[in-house]
């Protein structure tokens, strides 16, 4: 097998790895989010709908309201 | 608006990230560790930043949560180059430099991909979204390439001193964070001690950064700590 193959099967199996180790972690959590950039305090994750996020410009300034479905 | 404690341990934080780049430049370390002071140069002004977000439109608004995760996704593409910058430091006697470009580009192109196809799930696709969930992917790739790297310097029994301790303080931050979470999940009613030892833990890397840099030159090497035994 060529380095350039082994490289590659390296690659996926790192993001595979990385990816299920997410899963995990994120199936077993709460639903907040790891956030290791700084000491600024994490705002709440404005989108929870689902995966959707909320809209940013919608109609009005008026604030959203919690979303009826989780 | 965060507390007098969060705003203390933010600042403390930021001027960790400050020193980090002040201890490179007077040990003449920038060139070298290009992009693990990139990656702190931009921590600083990120924080500098936010704080100029959040006194202006407050801790609950849309724009200090989306300049926040924008900007953190931003950190770890960072962080990312920065860990891609010890892994060409720890492999470059072996001529790899090719084949560790390779495997980043590949990577980092798996992991936006993956965010996409997650994202893509969703009824709207808004790239805010795809930058958060990057960020989220990357960070979880970041801690592997920690640990594989780990791995690479124990067996090709790697002897440079400041190497080895900025690799062990990135690996020793994922995994604060990530015990950090696990106990957040397994103790719930721990908020209140939560709130402040979140925020600390992100003083470990630019703080051990700045020590290997300051304290640590770059000539000094590790003494085997043990022969191998040859059997007769």
């Amino acid at each position: 097998m060529s380095r350039r193959l082994i490289v590659l099967l390296l690659a996926m199996l790192v993001l595979v790895g990385a990816m299920s180790l997410k899963t995990v972690v994120v199936t077993h959590g709460d639903g907040s989010v790891i956030m290791a950039n700084g000491s600024a305090p994490p705002p709440p994750v404005p989108w929870k709908n689902g995966g959707t996020p909320v809209q940013v410009l919608g109609n009005g300034s008026a604030p959203p309201p919690p979303v009826p479905w989780k | 608006m965060p507390g007098l404690t969060n705003s203390i341990i933010w600042l403390v934080g930021t001027l960790l990230e400050g020193s980090v780049l002040v201890c490179a430049l007077k040990t003449k370390s920038l060139r070298r560790y290009l992009f693990l002071n990139v990656y702190m140069a931009l921590s600083f002004l990120v924080s500098v930043a936010r704080f100029e977000v959040l006194i202006r439109w407050g801790y609950t608004s849309l724009e200090y949560a989306y300049f926040y995760f924008y900007s953190d996704a931003l950190l770890t593409l960072g962080l990312y180059f920065a860990l891609l910058n010890l892994y060409s430091l720890v492999f470059d006697e072996m001529k790899v430099e090719r084949y560790l470009r390779l495997g980043a580009v590949v990577l980092l192109g798996g992991t936006a991909w993956f965010s996409y196809a997650v994202i893509n799930q969703s009824s709207h696709r808004i790239l805010s979204h795809f930058a958060f969930e990057l960020s989220q992917n990357l960070y979880f790739v970041g801690l592997v390439l920690t640990y594989v790297l780990w791995g690479a310097i124990l067996k090709l029994r790697e002897t440079r001193t400041r190497l080895i301790q900025l690799v062990l303080a990135l690996g020793i931050y994922f995994s604060a964070f990530a015990a950090d979470y696990a106990l957040r999940n397994l103790y719930p009613n721990l908020q209140p001690v939560f709130q402040y030892l979140t925020p600390t833990l992100a003083w470990i890397l630019p703080a051990a950064w700045a020590y290997a840099f300051l304290c640590v030159s770059e000539e000094t090497r590790l003494a085997p700590s043990s022969l191998a035994a040859v059997s007769r």
